[in-house]
């Protein structure tokens, strides 16, 4: 991203394939409320491991979210108010609706032929950026 | 009966031994262009729902991106739309 800066924006669309997943997508927003969306984004991933074959790990991502500061009996509530339910769902029924049945999927400038499906190296991410970037600064030209 | 069933052989009406004659070059012709018309409706079918597909998609993609967290700049030449799970 770093070497792109400028030129790329990345919309992250949280598509939870489980109920484990659905926790953490929603707990993700509700750190988001606090202003910390992005560390405990990448705490999850961090700690995968210590969570997510848990079927209730409310308890454990509220361990996170003490990590990193954040007011844990807010992002609790958060959570199970079931406030960010809706948010998720729309997400989920737009992932549905593009066809997206498995994750990572990454779509480029809205072009349903520049579909990546799955985990790439960080060279043909790269390599698909610059083909795009190309593109984009042809098609202006 | 197997004799029966000889007799039976010799009497064949002459429709009946003009059906077992190979086909005329007229015939596979026939054969030929329903075959073809059939292969084209397939394709023709086959790109219509590839189409429409497409172009259900490329609209649907387009007016999101609101309440949504992004890294980099808004208005990027690139916009990349990632979605993932946690699990």
């Amino acid at each position: 991203m770093q070497r792109f800066e400028g030129q790329v924006q990345v919309v992250l669309y949280p598509f939870a394939l489980n109920p484990t997943s659905e926790v953490a997508t929603q707990a993700a927003w509700c750190a988001g409320e606090q202003g910390k969306f992005w560390e405990f984004h990448h705490m999850l991933y961090r700690r995968q491991e210590l969570w997510n074959r848990l079927a209730a790990p409310l308890e454990r991502l509220g361990e996170f979210a003490k990590d990193l500061n954040l007011d844990t009996a807010a992002l609790k509530s958060c959570v199970e108010s079931g406030r960010m339910q809706g948010r998720m769902q729309a997400d989920k029924a737009y992932g549905q609706q593009l066809q997206v049945n498995s994750t990572p999927t990454m779509f480029i400038n809205d072009n349903s032929d520049n579909r990546i499906v799955g985990t790439r190296s960080e060279g043909e991410l790269v390599r698909l950026i610059r083909q795009e970037l190309d593109r984009v600064q042809r098609s202006g030209q | 009966m197997p004799k029966k069933s000889k007799a039976r052989m010799q009497t064949l009406s002459p429709r009946q031994q003009s059906s077992q004659k190979p086909l005329t070059p007229r015939r596979w012709r026939l054969k030929l262009v329903i075959g073809g018309a059939v292969l084209a409706v397939a394709l023709g079918v086959g790109g219509l729902v590839r189409f429409l597909q497409q172009r259900d998609l490329t609209p649907r993609l387009q007016g999101t991106g609101d309440k949504h967290y992004t890294l980099g700049t808004a208005g990027a030449a690139v916009v990349i739309k990632e979605f993932s799970d946690y699990t």
